[in-house]
Protein backbone atom coordinates (compact mmCIF):
# COMPACT_ATOMS: atom_id res chain seq x y z
CA UNK A 1 0.00 0.00 0.00
CA UNK A 2 3.06 2.33 0.76
CA UNK A 3 4.66 1.85 -2.55
CA UNK A 4 1.36 2.92 -4.76
CA UNK A 5 0.70 5.74 -2.90
CA UNK A 6 4.47 6.94 -3.42
CA UNK A 7 3.90 7.12 -7.28
CA UNK A 8 1.56 10.09 -7.36
CA UNK A 9 1.99 13.42 -5.52
CA UNK A 10 -0.93 15.06 -4.48
CA UNK A 11 -3.47 12.39 -4.98
CA UNK A 12 -1.30 10.23 -2.73
CA UNK A 13 -1.25 12.69 -0.39
CA UNK A 14 -4.99 12.65 -0.20
CA UNK A 15 -5.25 8.89 0.01
CA UNK A 16 -3.08 8.90 2.09
CA UNK A 17 -4.63 10.65 4.81
CA UNK A 18 -7.91 9.00 3.79
CA UNK A 19 -6.32 5.49 4.42
CA UNK A 20 -4.62 6.57 7.14
CA UNK A 21 -7.95 7.79 8.83
CA UNK A 22 -9.97 5.02 8.04
CA UNK A 23 -7.01 2.76 9.13
CA UNK A 24 -7.36 4.55 12.38
CA UNK A 25 -10.63 4.31 12.74
CA UNK A 26 -10.90 0.45 12.67
CA UNK A 27 -7.79 -0.15 14.75
CA UNK A 28 -8.80 2.59 17.58
CA UNK A 29 -10.74 0.87 20.59
CA UNK A 30 -14.54 1.54 20.05
CA UNK A 31 -15.32 4.21 23.51
CA UNK A 32 -18.55 4.97 24.73
CA UNK A 33 -20.30 7.63 23.98
CA UNK A 34 -20.45 8.88 27.44
CA UNK A 35 -16.99 8.13 28.27
CA UNK A 36 -16.72 7.28 32.30
CA UNK A 37 -16.30 10.20 33.96
CA UNK A 38 -16.52 9.15 37.97
CA UNK A 39 -14.06 7.33 39.46
CA UNK A 40 -14.46 3.79 39.70
CA UNK A 41 -13.38 2.63 42.99
CA UNK A 42 -12.63 -1.22 43.12
CA UNK A 43 -13.96 -3.85 45.48
CA UNK A 44 -12.05 -6.56 47.78
CA UNK A 45 -10.48 -8.81 45.19
CA UNK A 46 -12.02 -11.72 47.14
CA UNK A 47 -15.65 -9.99 46.77
CA UNK A 48 -15.13 -9.72 43.15
CA UNK A 49 -14.06 -13.36 42.50
CA UNK A 50 -17.26 -14.20 44.46
CA UNK A 51 -19.54 -12.38 42.71
CA UNK A 52 -18.18 -12.86 39.53
CA UNK A 53 -18.45 -17.17 40.44
CA UNK A 54 -21.96 -16.67 41.43
CA UNK A 55 -23.20 -15.03 38.32
CA UNK A 56 -21.29 -17.70 36.62
CA UNK A 57 -23.22 -20.32 38.37
CA UNK A 58 -26.28 -18.90 37.95
CA UNK A 59 -25.70 -18.73 34.26
CA UNK A 60 -25.18 -22.55 34.04
CA UNK A 61 -28.12 -22.92 36.30
CA UNK A 62 -30.13 -21.25 33.68
CA UNK A 63 -29.56 -23.19 30.62
CA UNK A 64 -31.04 -26.26 32.65
CA UNK A 65 -34.64 -27.57 31.91
CA UNK A 66 -37.12 -26.17 33.39
CA UNK A 67 -38.29 -25.43 36.16
CA UNK A 68 -34.42 -25.28 37.51
CA UNK A 69 -33.37 -22.93 34.17
CA UNK A 70 -36.19 -20.17 34.85
CA UNK A 71 -35.98 -20.22 38.52
CA UNK A 72 -31.95 -19.71 37.81
CA UNK A 73 -32.67 -17.23 35.55
CA UNK A 74 -35.05 -15.22 38.05
CA UNK A 75 -32.44 -15.41 40.76
CA UNK A 76 -30.05 -14.27 38.28
CA UNK A 77 -31.73 -11.26 37.16
CA UNK A 78 -32.39 -10.01 40.85
CA UNK A 79 -28.57 -10.58 41.81
CA UNK A 80 -27.17 -8.47 38.55
CA UNK A 81 -29.25 -5.72 39.85
CA UNK A 82 -28.13 -6.07 43.29
CA UNK A 83 -24.37 -7.07 42.37
CA UNK A 84 -24.25 -3.79 40.37
CA UNK A 85 -25.26 -1.39 43.72
CA UNK A 86 -22.59 -3.58 45.54
CA UNK A 87 -19.89 -2.65 42.64
CA UNK A 88 -21.17 0.88 42.17
CA UNK A 89 -21.44 2.36 46.46
CA UNK A 90 -21.80 -0.85 49.08
CA UNK A 91 -18.54 -2.52 48.79
CA UNK A 92 -15.97 -0.19 47.54
CA UNK A 93 -15.49 1.04 51.21
CA UNK A 94 -14.16 -1.96 52.22
CA UNK A 95 -11.41 -1.79 50.69
CA UNK A 96 -10.64 0.92 53.67
CA UNK A 97 -10.55 -2.03 56.17
CA UNK A 98 -6.88 -3.03 56.08
CA UNK A 99 -5.69 0.69 57.02
CA UNK A 100 -8.73 1.29 59.03
CA UNK A 101 -7.71 -1.98 61.08
CA UNK A 102 -3.69 -0.27 61.54
CA UNK A 103 -4.76 3.06 62.13
CA UNK A 104 -4.28 4.38 59.49
CA UNK A 105 -6.45 7.20 58.41
CA UNK A 106 -6.05 9.98 55.80
CA UNK A 107 -8.73 13.03 54.23
CA UNK A 108 -8.06 11.36 51.24
CA UNK A 109 -10.54 8.43 52.60
CA UNK A 110 -13.55 10.91 52.61
CA UNK A 111 -14.47 8.96 48.69
CA UNK A 112 -15.95 6.56 50.90
CA UNK A 113 -18.44 8.86 53.09
CA UNK A 114 -21.07 9.57 50.62
CA UNK A 115 -20.63 5.93 49.73
CA UNK A 116 -21.70 4.58 53.30
CA UNK A 117 -24.25 7.20 53.99
CA UNK A 118 -26.38 6.14 50.98
CA UNK A 119 -26.03 2.41 51.82
CA UNK A 120 -27.38 3.52 55.51
CA UNK A 121 -30.32 5.47 54.08
CA UNK A 122 -31.20 2.69 52.00
CA UNK A 123 -30.55 0.00 54.20
CA UNK A 124 -34.81 -1.17 54.36
CA UNK A 125 -34.94 -1.08 50.02
CA UNK A 126 -31.83 -3.31 50.43
CA UNK A 127 -32.77 -5.27 52.68
CA UNK A 128 -36.34 -6.20 50.75
CA UNK A 129 -34.22 -6.38 47.89
CA UNK A 130 -32.22 -9.35 50.23
CA UNK A 131 -35.90 -10.66 50.97
CA UNK A 132 -36.76 -11.02 47.20
CA UNK A 133 -33.84 -12.90 46.38
CA UNK A 134 -34.27 -15.43 49.46
CA UNK A 135 -37.69 -15.86 47.86
CA UNK A 136 -36.49 -16.47 44.29
CA UNK A 137 -33.63 -18.46 45.82
CA UNK A 138 -36.36 -21.09 47.95
CA UNK A 139 -38.25 -21.33 44.58
CA UNK A 140 -34.99 -22.62 42.75
CA UNK A 141 -34.44 -24.78 46.01
CA UNK A 142 -37.93 -26.09 45.67
CA UNK A 143 -37.13 -26.90 41.74
CA UNK A 144 -34.42 -28.65 42.33
CA UNK A 145 -35.75 -30.50 44.63
CA UNK A 146 -38.55 -31.39 42.40
CA UNK A 147 -36.42 -32.43 39.34
CA UNK A 148 -34.40 -34.16 41.45
CA UNK A 149 -30.83 -31.54 40.34
CA UNK A 150 -28.54 -31.75 43.12
CA UNK A 151 -26.54 -28.84 42.27
CA UNK A 152 -29.79 -26.60 41.85
CA UNK A 153 -30.59 -27.08 45.40
CA UNK A 154 -27.25 -26.90 47.25
CA UNK A 155 -26.71 -23.94 45.21
CA UNK A 156 -29.75 -22.23 46.74
CA UNK A 157 -29.06 -23.16 50.30
CA UNK A 158 -25.37 -22.11 49.86
CA UNK A 159 -26.30 -18.80 48.42
CA UNK A 160 -28.94 -18.32 50.77
CA UNK A 161 -26.32 -18.67 53.32
CA UNK A 162 -23.95 -15.81 51.90
CA UNK A 163 -27.22 -13.85 51.76
CA UNK A 164 -27.21 -13.40 55.43
CA UNK A 165 -23.57 -12.90 55.53
CA UNK A 166 -24.83 -9.33 54.09
CA UNK A 167 -27.25 -8.57 57.30
CA UNK A 168 -25.07 -10.20 59.71
CA UNK A 169 -21.31 -9.42 58.60
CA UNK A 170 -21.42 -6.58 55.86
CA UNK A 171 -23.99 -4.27 56.86
CA UNK A 172 -22.64 -3.70 60.63
CA UNK A 173 -19.30 -3.41 59.37
CA UNK A 174 -19.94 -0.69 56.95
CA UNK A 175 -21.63 1.40 59.53
CA UNK A 176 -18.46 0.86 61.92
CA UNK A 177 -16.26 2.05 58.95
CA UNK A 178 -18.30 5.37 58.73
CA UNK A 179 -18.77 5.84 62.21
CA UNK A 180 -14.89 5.73 62.47
CA UNK A 181 -14.62 7.83 59.34
CA UNK A 182 -16.82 10.54 60.96
CA UNK A 183 -14.79 10.38 63.99
CA UNK A 184 -11.41 10.59 62.76
CA UNK A 185 -11.36 12.55 59.49
CA UNK A 186 -10.66 16.33 59.76
CA UNK A 187 -14.07 17.94 60.98
CA UNK A 188 -15.15 18.89 56.97
CA UNK A 189 -15.79 15.67 56.49
CA UNK B 1 -78.55 -36.59 86.98
CA UNK B 2 -75.31 -38.43 86.65
CA UNK B 3 -75.41 -37.26 83.10
CA UNK B 4 -75.78 -33.46 83.67
CA UNK B 5 -73.69 -33.55 86.47
CA UNK B 6 -70.93 -34.69 83.87
CA UNK B 7 -71.86 -32.25 82.11
CA UNK B 8 -70.95 -29.83 84.31
CA UNK B 9 -68.13 -30.69 85.13
CA UNK B 10 -66.74 -30.96 81.49
CA UNK B 11 -68.21 -27.57 81.30
CA UNK B 12 -66.41 -26.43 83.98
CA UNK B 13 -63.38 -28.02 83.17
CA UNK B 14 -62.65 -26.16 80.12
CA UNK B 15 -63.88 -22.68 81.67
CA UNK B 16 -61.15 -23.42 84.11
CA UNK B 17 -58.29 -24.40 81.37
CA UNK B 18 -55.67 -22.07 81.09
CA UNK B 19 -56.18 -19.29 78.62
CA UNK B 20 -53.27 -20.46 76.66
CA UNK B 21 -54.27 -23.69 75.89
CA UNK B 22 -56.34 -24.99 72.87
CA UNK B 23 -58.57 -28.05 71.97
CA UNK B 24 -57.69 -27.11 68.39
CA UNK B 25 -56.04 -24.60 66.02
CA UNK B 26 -58.03 -23.40 63.64
CA UNK B 27 -55.69 -24.04 60.54
CA UNK B 28 -55.35 -27.52 59.33
CA UNK B 29 -51.85 -28.93 60.60
CA UNK B 30 -51.08 -31.26 57.72
CA UNK B 31 -51.59 -28.70 55.20
CA UNK B 32 -49.56 -26.75 57.31
CA UNK B 33 -46.71 -29.02 57.11
CA UNK B 34 -47.11 -28.55 53.08
CA UNK B 35 -46.47 -24.57 53.54
CA UNK B 36 -43.55 -24.90 56.08
CA UNK B 37 -42.14 -27.25 53.40
CA UNK B 38 -42.58 -25.26 50.50
CA UNK B 39 -41.48 -21.84 52.26
CA UNK B 40 -39.65 -22.56 55.49
CA UNK B 41 -37.66 -25.43 54.83
CA UNK B 42 -34.89 -23.54 53.44
CA UNK B 43 -34.06 -21.76 56.32
CA UNK B 44 -35.50 -23.91 58.92
CA UNK B 45 -35.59 -27.25 60.90
CA UNK B 46 -38.42 -28.75 62.97
CA UNK B 47 -35.80 -30.90 64.54
CA UNK B 48 -34.72 -30.01 68.19
CA UNK B 49 -30.76 -28.55 68.18
CA UNK B 50 -30.24 -28.22 64.77
CA UNK B 51 -30.45 -24.63 63.50
CA UNK B 52 -29.67 -23.94 60.19
CA UNK B 53 -29.78 -20.60 58.65
CA UNK B 54 -32.99 -19.49 60.76
CA UNK B 55 -33.06 -21.43 64.56
CA UNK B 56 -34.79 -24.83 64.84
CA UNK B 57 -38.55 -24.18 65.20
CA UNK B 58 -39.09 -27.31 67.23
CA UNK B 59 -40.91 -26.31 70.55
CA UNK B 60 -41.81 -22.91 68.56
CA UNK B 61 -45.00 -22.36 70.11
CA UNK B 62 -45.19 -21.08 73.33
CA UNK B 63 -41.20 -20.04 73.52
CA UNK B 64 -39.62 -16.74 73.75
CA UNK B 65 -38.22 -14.60 70.96
CA UNK B 66 -34.34 -15.02 70.93
CA UNK B 67 -34.21 -18.26 73.29
CA UNK B 68 -33.05 -21.64 70.59
CA UNK B 69 -29.58 -22.11 72.26
CA UNK B 70 -26.93 -21.97 70.07
CA UNK B 71 -28.00 -19.93 67.56
CA UNK B 72 -26.83 -16.22 66.86
CA UNK B 73 -30.04 -14.14 66.83
CA UNK B 74 -30.52 -10.35 65.38
CA UNK B 75 -30.03 -7.94 68.76
CA UNK B 76 -33.60 -6.96 67.63
CA UNK B 77 -35.03 -10.49 67.69
CA UNK B 78 -33.10 -10.66 71.01
CA UNK B 79 -34.78 -8.00 72.64
CA UNK B 80 -38.11 -8.44 71.04
CA UNK B 81 -39.36 -9.89 74.70
CA UNK B 82 -42.39 -12.06 72.66
CA UNK B 83 -43.87 -15.11 73.31
CA UNK B 84 -44.51 -16.94 70.16
CA UNK B 85 -48.48 -18.16 69.95
CA UNK B 86 -51.14 -17.93 67.27
CA UNK B 87 -51.31 -14.24 67.66
CA UNK B 88 -47.67 -13.27 67.75
CA UNK B 89 -47.22 -15.84 64.79
CA UNK B 90 -50.07 -14.60 62.63
CA UNK B 91 -48.78 -11.24 62.80
CA UNK B 92 -45.45 -12.49 62.14
CA UNK B 93 -45.51 -14.07 59.73
CA UNK B 94 -47.46 -11.71 57.55
CA UNK B 95 -44.35 -9.13 57.86
CA UNK B 96 -42.03 -10.03 60.07
CA UNK B 97 -39.51 -6.88 59.66
CA UNK B 98 -42.45 -4.93 60.46
CA UNK B 99 -43.27 -6.49 63.72
CA UNK B 100 -39.75 -6.72 64.43
CA UNK B 101 -37.86 -4.14 63.00
CA UNK B 102 -34.55 -5.19 62.93
CA UNK B 103 -34.88 -8.76 62.15
CA UNK B 104 -32.31 -10.96 60.09
CA UNK B 105 -35.40 -13.22 58.52
CA UNK B 106 -34.99 -12.05 54.55
CA UNK B 107 -38.86 -12.91 54.26
CA UNK B 108 -41.13 -10.98 52.95
CA UNK B 109 -44.26 -12.44 54.85
CA UNK B 110 -47.32 -15.18 53.65
CA UNK B 111 -50.21 -12.91 53.01
CA UNK B 112 -52.50 -15.35 52.56
CA UNK B 113 -54.43 -16.06 55.57
CA UNK B 114 -55.48 -19.65 55.31
CA UNK B 115 -51.80 -20.57 55.09
CA UNK B 116 -50.83 -18.71 57.59
CA UNK B 117 -53.15 -20.43 60.06
CA UNK B 118 -52.56 -24.09 58.36
CA UNK B 119 -48.80 -23.48 59.01
CA UNK B 120 -49.04 -21.84 62.56
CA UNK B 121 -51.47 -24.97 63.19
CA UNK B 122 -48.16 -27.95 61.90
CA UNK B 123 -45.74 -25.72 63.99
CA UNK B 124 -47.87 -26.28 67.41
CA UNK B 125 -47.39 -29.87 66.25
CA UNK B 126 -43.77 -29.44 66.81
CA UNK B 127 -43.25 -30.59 70.62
Amino acid sequence: MKHKIARNGVSCARDAFLIGGLAAAILAPIRPVAAQTAIQHPLPHALEIQQKETQEQLEVLSKHKAPVGPAAAHVLGLYRQHAEQERAYILPPLTLLPYLAEGKINPAMAWALPMLERTRAEKEAIFNQHTEIADALNALSQAGIASHDRFAKEFAESALADDLNDLEILEPTLALIEETLHAKLPAAH
Amino acid sequence: MLRRLSVIAVAGGLFLMPAGMRLAWAGDASAGKTVFTNVCSICHSVQPGQNKIGPSLFGLVGRKTGSVPGYSYSPANEAANLTWDEATLDKYLQGPRAMIPGTKMTYGGLKDATKRADLIAYLATLK
